[in-house]
Order: C-alpha cells, then structure tokens, then sequence
C-alpha cells in the first residue's frame, strides 16, 4: 500500500448544477484521453450499449400526446420547448426547440452540420453516426440518397425533403406522421410505435 | 459493433454494475439499466472503460463507491440524494489515488469546459432548412 494519502471528498456537501457536473464528466474524459489512458471510440463504444436508454422514450410520448391531442399538438408545432415543459420535459436554457411536423408531401431529417448539436432533452443521447462526418456533410448534399442507401428510407419522389441544421442554440426535432391502422391504440402503445430514427426523420414509426 | 458484441459487452458491463452497492438505482423495475441524463452514461462509460483498460480493479472502484455513499450518508447533507453524483465522486477518488488524472487537473479543465461557449463554432440559429429536396 502507498503512503499517499486518500484523496479528499470530491464536492459531497455542496450542490453542483447539472451543468457544472457535466462539465466535470467531459474535463475527466478529455484528460484521459489526452494522456493515452483510454481512447474516445472505446468510451463511445461502452456508451453505445446503453444509448437507447436515456431520452428517446421521452420524445415518443411527446409524439404520441401530439398524436392524440390536437391542441397540443399545435402548441407543441408554435412552441416546442414549451409544449415539452407542460410534459415535464425540460431543456437547458437558452436550448430553443423546434419541432417540425411530417405531412404527406413534407419529410423532415435534421442533422448538425458543424458538430453533433442534438436535442438530447428529448431525443437524449445522438448516435454515433449523427455524430459522423459523413452523415452530417452527405444528409446535406443529397438528403435523398443517404435516406434510401444508409437508412432504406426509400420515399416517393414526390415528397419533398427539408433538412435541418441544429445549433446549439436552436435544435430541431421531426414529428413523424401517425402510422395508419393506429385509431384504437392508446398514447401509451402509440408511444412505443415511436423509433429513435423517426425523431431524427431517418426513419418511419413501427407498424403496428 | 455486431448485434452478438454488443450483447457480449453489455454482459460484461451488466455483471460490473450488479457487483456495485445500490444496483437497484442502476437497474429499474425492469431490469433495463436507466439514465437520466447523458453525462450519467458517460460516466458510467468512464468508469467501466479505465477498468477494462486495466487502470484499476472493478473492486477498487465498488468500494470507493461505498465509501462516497458513506460519505454523503454521514455528512447529513441538505443535497438530494443523487446516485450518479456519488458514481462521479468514487471515480474521480478512485482516477487521483491510481495517479492518473490529479483533482486540480479536474478542477482546472472543467472550468475551461465551462467558461467556453458551447459548440462554440455552431452558435448561431438556423431557422430555414439547410438543405430542401424538393418532390418531383
């Protein structure tokens, strides 16, 4: 046994913001990985096993309340960070949302162009390939191609795609359209028809 | 990463957690393993990576774990209760007596992280698609 001594408490009387503490999180990561000790593809990796399950369950309820309730659905088009904060779904401030809204002629994807800018309240962690620069700089290219090779998105010709750029200061979102067969369904089943990738508008709702 | 080797290392990591005290607020009522914030998964991720990178025993870290609940059990804190603060606290115990990441190297850089803006070059709101393809 070393005779260094145990280091002190790390900060367990005082309160940090979430903010403060995410920031201690990414200062550990950058300076293990500036040292060598680990690498970010493998943090990523370990990550990746548990992406799915922190977020997306929130934006699906959000869906499926729009689904379901004209009225919100409405508010949720006008004022997406407020219509979330009526769910108690809430956002770092100064992080604006925009949700935007599938028709029958529209498909929205969104994407960031710069970076990986994510609105993580509601879609929680992006994937990996969100954050690729291959998929941020094709998706704005040829949005059609990307959807139909790397997603086998593959949508008619007549429908137009818009792509949108999150920034850190406004994050888009998509609210796919309600998958027909659904009416009986409650919010709570139609929720679960909600995927990751329809939220990004990679992909469709599951079929019941 | 296959769909196998994903499975594989969830295992793993799954047989990490349920060494560690409190595992029920790891594992929910359905036994999913929950978050609910990003910065919780990524230290998790920490934590399992520097001992699969042989930094330190998995033990090591249970017991600085302990020991942080401990703490915070005896300090009779007004601060909510949080599992993940604690989680942060026995991993950057368990970081300083391995040597490998100082508390003023943490303090230091996440002051940096906080005082520089976010995605500092992608500031500004776009409020038009970047890009429209228009139907056909």
């Amino acid at each position: 046994m070393s005779t260094m001594q145990s280091p002190p408490p790390v900060a367990a009387s005082y309160p940090r913001s979430e903010e403060q503490i995410a920031a201690r999180v990414k200062a550990l990561e950058s300076l293990l990985i500036e040292k060598g000790m680990l690498t970010t593809e493998v943090v990523d990796r370990l990550a990746e096993v548990y992406e799915n399950e922190v977020g997306p369950h929130l934006g699906a309820k959000v869906v499926a309340k729009a689904w379901t309730d004209q009225a919100f659905h409405d508010r949720l088009l006008a004022d997406a960070s407020a219509a979330c904060q009526e769910l108690g779904i809430g956002g770092v401030q100064g992080e604006d949302m925009i949700a935007v809204a599938d028709t029958d002629t529209v498909h929205h994807v969104i994407v960031c162009t710069l970076c990986s800018c994510y609105p993580w309240p509601v879609l929680g962690l992006p994937p990996n390939w969100y954050k690729y620069p291959a998929y941020r700089s094709r998706m704005v290219r040829d949005p059609r191609a990307v959807l139909r090779d790397d997603f086998g998105l593959e949508l008619p010709d007549s429908v137009e795609i818009r792509v949108w750029d999150s920034s850190s200061e406004l994050r888009y979102w998509v609210v796919p359209q309600r998958p027909a067969g659904t009416d009986g369904m409650s919010e709570e089943q139609l929720a679960g028809l909600v995927t990751r990738d329809s939220l990004i508008g990679v992909g469709l709702p599951d079929i019941p | 990463m296959t769909a196998a080797g994903a499975g594989t290392q969830r295992q793993c990591i799954e047989a990490l957690l349920d060494a560690l005290p409190h595992r029920e607020r790891i594992r929910g009522q359905d036994s999913e393993v929950s978050f609910d914030a990003a910065w919780e998964l990524r230290a998790v991720a920490l934590a399992v990576a520097g001992h699969q990178g042989g930094h330190y025993d998995w033990q090591r870290f249970q017991q600085a774990l302990i020991a942080a609940i401990q703490r915070w059990e005896a300090s009779e804190s007004e601060v909510p209760w949080r599992y993940y603060d604690r989680w942060l606290e026995a991993l950057e115990s368990v970081l300083a007596e391995a040597g490998m990441v100082a508390p003023s190297e943490v303090d230091d850089r996440a002051h940096a992280v906080l005082t520089t803006p976010r995605d500092a070059d992608h500031h500004r709101a776009r409020r038009d698609p970047v890009t429209v393809d228009p139907g056909r």
